[in-house]
């Protein structure tokens, strides 16, 4: 059984156009045409002959309905498909934006919220709320002052992280960087398009729409909702893999077109880290549609969550999977710890240096995009796309089931993957924030020495759950418990087994010479 | 891939300052490199040839900006050295508290700025964080957040400000408990330890050859240091030892230099507190300006013939200042400063190391120098 | 407390060196104390002709373990005698460092102790001053070849000052740029700080019609 929710864009588009399509076909004149033309007969010809069609519009338009309504469908569906997806990426900016800067212990627009009630010297912004009109400061006041006992200023603190003590800038508070992201949109658009002297003109104009272009078609195959899709063909889990493999040519491109060294060495680490990717991503994915049973991205998801399928989500099924495609996703789409070919460092933004004004704005909303494509398709592989977690369970439960799944049945399905893909996002940006950039030859040996082998692992694993223990119903539950128990207790294990004398000796710490460290408690006073 | 040459410069985020490098690539392999500086040679010596001995203090600050206390003391020893000046014991104090809270604050710079060299971004804000918090007491003490003109010739500008002691021993433990902070964002990553281990390997011998000291050396594991070698101030009165580590067999590599310069915040910020605790009269009680406990009359004319030199212990290695006196207004000028940055003689010698390697190593060894090039190009 | 090399153990390593440098012909070497405000250190002062430069340098390196050069600074002295328009001052160090043992693969650090430091192992100033006479194109022995630290102070020196260096492999601009005019040293006492004597305020915002700080100092 497909899944489905109210939100049936998809139907209602079809049903729209059909039912345009069926108006424009009845307003049609359904008379025959006669067009025919009797030529009588002359010296060449004895008889006379009759030459010219019949043309009945309404036949002619009813035999091109069909293409007209697809054609019409597509055209809906992708507007709808890609202002729901620019719409929605808004968030992955400011998610990427504000979760840094919380990590980076920059409060930034959360600090202009706590100025409303945090101190400095025991004064709070001057005391605001008593300049309201008519005394409604008193009680303003006071949970101020409770707001401070919890989470204001420790004295310490107030002296040493005074830096973090923003003070109350007006109303502006309520919209803490939202408008960032057109900021810089449109500053992108305003700039002038440099193109280098001696650059090769036609690749380099060339490159960045093979880039913007794939990414975009990429979201054609994404299912937002069950019913909030550009297109699903049988095969669309392939085509959107095909698709999205194809942008690393384009980085390529861009990095050879600019006749400029540091871009031609960017774009080269691109195209054989991308390249090394490529393949335990195929793999990983490989294993989830065998696991699943199909290469349609709506049937892998259908099957996670339908209760006479699965039933249980694809990560608790194969764990191993699942982080893969974590790791080669971010990979693929240059994030660090693997951002080498954009390296700042060394390379000053790599392949894409010589891109200047809106081609270089969009080819960084690319990279934004295929983040968030990365994130959408993990939810939709592994975290059972638009369903509630434990769903069937609650809706399952004697006294309150019924209510809750009506509560549920409410929600459209694009909120659930809205959901999990930004706080996936969330983890790549955690991620980005802890850890330091790989080497481009040590990424390449991490690929091919580590994931790839990694990768056919779990295609066989994948491969003999579905054999073994797959019988055209949903899975035991004890199956997916099982292989979670046994990935966490292996990764716990790898995490806290250390070889104690070898991490001293790989560690070198610290200072042969200081006896007694300096630390904290050594001092009095 | 044929071999090309890259200018790394000079405008690049991993340079930490103004020059350019340039380097011969095959492929990912560093072949050859040629430092190139002087992009910001302001002339200073020349300068100073035409200032009064206490004006050429603000200069001193400039020289590197981001350890601007150590260079303005570097040139108060030499000028001392060469008008024969007696200075107080509350002022080498006062001198040293400055002076290590100043290399604190250095090393947080380099902290900050070697994590996005590596690719992290974060460790960026939290050394900067706690870095303001070293300015502020450097502040309090200079009056300026960067360039303080602190030192004169006999002693300091002023005392501890009230509250000083109490405020810097607060500012002090808390910096000790963060730097564990810093360190698991460092040392419990194995991308960091596969990036900085194995990498710009530097032996002793050859690196006090090339002129190399400080911090770079004793990553290799000898304790050199200006400081006892050649001691001046108030050293010989504290209890602190300096940080050493024990490198591999090749020499030292980038982690022995961060993990060196991580100790050293450690002992500098030991040395501050108990100087606090040692101070001669006490570290809460304060002396006005000019007062002889914190300040010695001074000669202010050098005869010709005269001459003064000293040897410091700078954040990034052993700088010295020579004068010659006998200038203009009958010796109220110096006639020539000489000044020796350690980082003019690290980078030649760095720029070596990195050949063998990576070009994604290059910022990798290049930032566990630590170069600063306002005392570079001077 | 801190420990540091003792003064009295300096001042016999200075003594030492002194006793051993002086037989060379042309060098006059003494130890001269110096003070740093609460400490006094005795350094090795040398005066040296040119030619005796490169041979006293060999013989502090090889016999003396002078492994450091710190700072060599050119000085021109328009007013001085014929012989002493020029001049070198070299300052050297001895470290003491030597590259620590390994045992099984480890590395095991040498922790000098400064208060027992004795001999050889005694870090020690030397000062060398060179005068050369006056010449166009003054230059005297590169030492580039024993100590590396003096390549780029030789380097520097000639660009600002102008002193050459014979025998230098390599010697270019470092601090001025690559295509300063030849013959242009800006340390030399002929060329003036301010440009032509001008002796405005470049940015007189207001028409206060002030002057700079160093006016009249400048000659």
């Amino acid at each position: 059984m497909a899944s489905s929710d109210w939100l049936d864009i998809v139907g209602w588009t079809e049903s729209m156009t059909s039912w345009s399509m069926d108006n424009v076909h009845d307003l049609m004149p359904s008379e025959d045409i006669d067009l025919q033309v009797t030529i009588p007969s002359t010296w060449a010809w004895p008889d006379p002959f009759t030459i010219g069609p019949i043309f009945n519009l309404q036949d002619g338009f009813a035999s091109i309905q069909p293409a007209l309504e697809a054609f019409m469908h597509a055209m809906i569906m992708s507007t709808v498909v890609f202002g729901m997806m620019m719409t929605t990426m808004l968030a992955i900016p400011y998610i990427e934006r504000k979760f840094i800067g919380r990590l980076m212990d920059r409060l930034g627009a959360t600090t202009t919220l706590r100025s409303l009630w945090v101190g400095e010297s025991g004064v709070t912004g001057g005391e605001w709320w008593n300049k309201l009109p008519f005394g409604v400061g008193g009680p303003i006041g006071w949970v101020i002052g409770a707001l401070n006992k919890t989470w204001g200023n420790s004295h310490e603190l107030e002296t040493i992280s005074r830096v973090n003590n923003r003070s109350y800038h007006g109303y502006w508070f309520l919209l803490p960087g939202f408008f960032q992201a057109f900021a810089d949109f449109f500053k992108f658009a305003t700039k002038e398009h440099i193109v280098p002297r001696d650059a090769d003109k036609v690749v380099f104009e060339v490159a960045p729409v093979i880039i913007l272009s794939t990414t975009i078609m990429v979201f054609a195959f994404v299912p937002f909702g069950p019913h909030i899709y550009a297109a699903n063909p049988d095969l669309s889990l392939l085509f959107m893999m095909a698709i999205f493999g194809v942008a690393p040519l384009g980085v390529f491109f861009a990095g050879w077109a600019s006749n400029n060294k540091y871009t031609l060495i960017g774009g080269m680490r691109s195209a054989a880290q991308l390249t090394a990717y490529e393949i335990p991503l195929l793999i990983t994915v490989l294993g989830v549609a065998v696991l699943s049973g199909s290469f349609n991205i709506i049937e892998i998801v259908d099957f996670q969550i339908g209760r006479e399928e699965g039933n249980v989500w694809n990560i608790f099924m194969m764990p191993l999977g699942a982080l893969l495609f974590l790791i080669t996703m971010i990979a693929e789409v240059e994030r660090i710890p693997f951002d080498m070919p954009e390296a700042e460092a060394e390379l000053v933004e790599g392949w894409w240096t010589e891109y200047g004004g809106i081609r270089w704005g969009l080819m960084f909303a690319a990279e934004y995009m295929r983040s968030y494509a990365a994130c959408i398709l993990f939810a939709l592989f592994f975290l059972g796309g638009w369903e509630a977690p434990f769903q069937h369970t609650l809706a399952d439960l004697p006294w309150v089931g019924g209510m809750v799944e009506f509560g549920l049945s409410l929600i459209p399905g694009v909120g659930w993957i809205l959901l999990k893909a930004w706080g996936l996002f969330a983890v790549f940006v955690w991620i980005r924030a802890s850890l330091h950039r790989v080497r481009t030859d040590q990424i390449l040996e991490f690929g091919w020495r580590y994931l790839l082998p990694l990768s056919l692992l779990h295609l066989v694993l994948a491969i003999a759950i579905r054999l073994l223990f797959w019988d055209g119903g949903p899975w035991n539950i004890l199956l997916p418990i099982a292989i979670t128990a046994i990935s966490g207790g292996i990764f716990v294990i790898l995490a806290i087994d250390e070889d104690k004398d070898a991490l001293e000796i790989q560690r070198r710490p610290y200072s042969t010479q200081a006896v007694v460290k300096a630390s904290p408690g050594s001092h009095n006073a | 891939m044929a071999e090309m040459w890259i200018s790394m410069g000079p405008q690049h985020p991993m340079t930490h300052g103004l020059w350019t490098l340039k380097v011969k690539v095959d492929g990912e392999t560093v072949v050859d490199t040629e430092p190139d500086l002087g992009y910001i040679h302001r002339g200073v010596e020349k300068i100073c040839e035409a200032r009064d001995f206490t004006q050429i203090t603000t200069y001193c600050d400039r020289l590197c900006y981001a350890s601007a206390n150590t260079w303005s003391h570097s040139y108060i020893y030499a000028a001392a050295d060469l008008l024969e000046v007696e200075v107080p014991e509350r002022a080498e104090y006062i001198r040293l508290i400055a002076i290590e809270i100043q290399r604190i604050a250095s090393h947080l710079m380099w902290l900050g700025a070697y994590g996005p060299d590596i690719g992290n971004l974060s460790i960026m804000v939290w050394c900067l964080r706690e870095r303001e918090m070293m300015m502020d007491l450097l502040q309090e003490l200079g009056g300026s957040r960067m360039h303080y003109n602190f030192p004169r010739i006999g002693g300091v500008k002023r005392d501890l400000p009230y509250g000083f002691a109490q405020r810097a021993r607060a500012k002090l433990k808390l910096f000790l408990n963060r730097i564990q902070e810093y360190e698991a964002l460092y040392d419990e990553s194995t991308i960091f330890l596969v990036r900085s281990q194995g990498v710009g390997y530097a032996k002793p011998e050859e690196m006090v050859n090339h002129g190399v000291s400080g911090p770079n050396l004793r990553a290799a594991g000898v304790n050199y240091d200006v400081r006892w070698a050649h001691p001046y101030s108030v050293y010989s009165e504290l209890d602190w030892s300096a940080p050493v580590e024990r490198s591999s067999i090749k020499g030292a590599d980038c982690y022995d230099r961060y993990r060196v310069r991580v100790e050293e915040m450690r002992v500098s910020a030991s040395m501050a507190l108990q100087a606090l605790d040692k101070i001669p009269g006490g570290a809460d009680t304060h002396y006005e300006p000019e007062d002889p406990m914190i300040l010695a009359k001074a000669p202010s004319r050098a005869p010709e013939g005269t001459s003064g030199a000293h040897h410091f212990e700078d954040s990034r290695g052993e700088s010295m200042f020579y004068i010659a006196g006998g200038g203009e207004g009958r010796g109220k000028q110096p006639y020539r400063v000489s000044i020796r940055s350690p980082i003019f003689i690290t980078i030649p010698f760095a720029a070596k190391c990195m050949i063998g390697y990576k070009v994604a190593d290059i910022p990798a060894i290049m930032g566990s120098f630590d170069p600063c090039i306002g005392e570079t190009d001077r | 407390m801190g420990k540091i090399v003792s003064a009295s153990v300096q001042k016999d390593a200075a003594e030492a060196i002194v006793t051993s440098i002086s037989e060379v012909a042309g060098i006059k070497a003494e130890v001269v104390e110096r003070s740093s405000g609460t400490h006094t250190r005795n350094v090795v002062v040398v005066n040296s002709s040119p030619t005796s430069w490169r041979s006293l340098a060999e013989k502090l390196y090889s016999d003396h373990a002078v492994d450091y050069c710190s700072m060599i600074t050119g000085i021109h002295w328009p007013e001085g005698d014929d012989d002493r328009k020029w001049e070198v001052v070299y300052h050297l160090l001895r470290t003491g460092v030597r590259d620590p043992p390994s045992e099984d693969g480890v590395v095991q650090p040498i922790i000098v102790n400064p208060s027992t430091v004795r001999g050889f192992g005694t870090p020690v100033e030397i000062e060398v001053h060179v005068h050369l006479t006056d010449s166009r194109t003054p230059s005297i022995d590169s030492v580039q070849d024993i100590w590396v630290g003096a390549d780029w102070n030789e380097k520097e020196t000639w660009d600002l000052v102008g002193i050459d260096f014979d025998g230098h492999d390599g010697m270019r601009r470092v601090l001025l740029p690559h295509e300063t005019p030849r013959g242009y040293h800006p340390l030399q006492k002929q060329h003036n700080l301010r440009y032509h004597g001008f002796e405005e305020m470049y940015d007189d915002a207001q028409g206060f019609m002030r002057k700079p700080d160093d006016v009249g100092k400048i000659k």
